[in-house]
């Protein structure tokens, strides 16, 4: 079930990914619309990860090709945001919360040029966005896991990007944290943006994102989530694992299902 | 501990550009020493990243066997010369007013290894000066830098010569032992008082000088080893600072107090 569009954003045609010889990602073929909230959704190891960061051109591509903007990479770099994991970099290393949303403004600025006045209100506003204003200089030595996932999605918002990518930013993030993002990215998405979310969650996937894309080593589903949250797809998806098939299977039952009212 | 590694990893170019220049204190022992610099964290990210091995592995491989060669070199080709490991493992401060640079003219311009730290420090201040926020942005995360855009690569590899180039121009004077020590103690100390970039930079000049002078006098004192006295006066502040931080946590400069609680 995979739905292409006209004029995508991002246009991946066969792409296969492999780690030391054995593929993670096999013959990926999909076209995503601008403007809308995109989930990409698989169990462990389905190479979701790996898809994203094959986007952002950080793995090397086996086959394929992806275009962005009907342009290759490097040309679009400005027009695209990443969050990549929260694992991924020390938080030891001696910087405060507003360098590092500061970061997300280099990009722009361009080799030797430092950051003035208009990049640390930019930093500034994206800090307010996610409501860690009263944290703008605090060392990110001293912020907890949710506070760290928000320092990163400042940073990706003070990009100022058409599209973000977003590798599991709701991971170690408690529900009310989660909801509040979930509602600056309906924002996001409602002003023009396209937002590309790695996520676990099945229950606030159903309730968030517009368009699904559901992966495991191969790619199972791409569409409106409306077309491909089905029982089939999802177990095509998530294999023999019953046990959360009939939660999922109770959740598509009680299609006006809220986690946040229960 | 890149910096430890280079300095070690070094001593084959010192050997070789030794050999090539017939003196220890041509351009071209500065140029093979800088070279095998850059070739030790070449062949540590290669080990990293593509065998796979563990950071603290490929560092520990990489050090010791560039160093080994090193040593072998030296004792197969320079035995008869001045240049052995006590030479290069501890090197003698108080040798430095003797080793002067003279011109052609046969004026005395004074030590030749305080012209090389002079160049040093120009080279390194430019650097972080230019290059400040494309360095922190990659020694923070690197994927990050390289989604931006930036020549991460390139940046590293000049941070490493950079580091090189340091280790390469001062152990001729101080000794590995000293370059190790005043690359890594003072950033170590300076990181136990504070968590801000800049006030970690300034902290750690402060504490390079306070240790060299300190160590400096007391061995002019007690009449020991310079660079002996320096190591030991850079453990003795490291201890002091992490005993007063076991017994005071909260003592420190740079961090702020805890912020209001979170509102969405």
């Amino acid at each position: 079930m995979i739905t292409h569009v006209e004029s995508p954003i991002l246009e991946i045609h066969d792409l296969t990914v492999s780690y030391d010889q054995s593929p993670v990602l096999w013959n990926v073929d999909l076209s995503l619309p601008a403007g809308k909230l995109i989930g990409i959704l698989g169990p462990n190891g389905a190479g979701k990860s790996t898809l994203i960061k094959a986007i952002m051109g950080l793995v090397p591509i086996t086959g394929g090709y992806i275009k962005i903007f009907d342009r290759g990479l490097n040309d679009v770099r400005s027009r695209i945001s990443y969050v990549p994991q929260r694992e991924s970099v020390d938080w030891n290393f001696p910087a405060s919360v507003l360098d590092v949303v500061m970061m997300g403004t280099y990009g722009k600025l361009g080799l030797f040029r430092r950051p003035g006045k208009k990049e640390k209100k930019i930093a500034l506003d994206c800090l307010e966005k996610v409501g860690m204003q009263s944290f703008t200089d605090r060392q990110i030595s001293e912020l907890s896991g949710g506070q760290q996932q928000r320092v990163f999605i400042a940073r990706a918002l003070a990009q100022e990007a058409d599209l973000y990518l977003m590798d599991e930013p709701f991971a170690g993030v408690d529900m009310a944290t989660e909801t509040a993002i979930f509602q600056l990215l309906q924002e996001m998405t409602a002003s023009g943006k396209t937002v590309i979310v790695v996520h676990h969650d099945i229950h606030s996937a159903m309730n968030y994102f517009d368009w699904i894309i559901m992966l495991n080593l191969h790619l199972v589903a791409s569409g409106p989530k409306a077309d491909v949250v089905t029982e089939e797809l999802l177990r095509k998806t998530y294999g023999g694992k019953l046990n959360l098939l009939t939660k999922v299977t109770d959740i598509i039952r009680q299609k006006d299902f809220n986690p946040l009212k229960n | 501990m890149t910096g430890d590694a280079i300095s070690h990893a070094v001593l084959p170019g010192i050997v070789i550009g030794f050999f090539v220049s017939g003196s220890q204190r041509g351009l071209e022992v500065i140029i093979g020493a800088g070279l095998l610099g850059i070739l030790t964290t070449l062949i540590i990210n290669w080990l990293k990243t593509k065998a796979k091995v563990q950071l603290d592995a490929s560092i520990g491989i990489t050090f010791t066997l560039l160093f080994a060669i090193g040593i072998i070199l030296i004792n197969m080709l320079a035995y008869k010369v001045d240049l052995d490991q006590e030479c290069v493992l501890y090197g003698e401060i108080a040798y430095l007013p003797i080793d002067l640079w003279i011109t052609d003219a046969g004026f005395s311009m004074g030590p030749r290894i305080t012209y090389l730290a002079i160049l040093n420090l120009v080279l390194v201040s430019g650097f972080i000066f230019l290059l400040y926020k494309e360095l922190s942005i990659t020694s923070f995360d690197e994927n990050f830098g390289i989604v931006i855009g930036l020549p991460a690569g390139a940046i590293n590899l000049a941070l490493m010569s950079m580091v090189s180039y340091t280790t390469v121009s001062s152990f001729e004077a101080v000794g590995a032992i000293l370059v190790v020590a005043l690359l890594v103690v003072p950033p170590a100390t300076a990181f136990l008082w504070t968590k801000k970039l800049t006030s970690l930079i300034k902290l750690t000049c402060g504490l390079g000088i306070f240790i060299a002078l300190a160590g400096y006098y007391l061995a002019y004192v007690v009449d020991s080893s310079i660079a002996g006295m320096m190591v030991a006066v850079g453990g003795v502040v490291f201890l002091g600072s992490a005993l007063i931080k076991s017994i005071r946590p909260n003592l420190l400069f740079g961090t702020s107090a805890p912020g209001k609680p979170l509102e969405i």
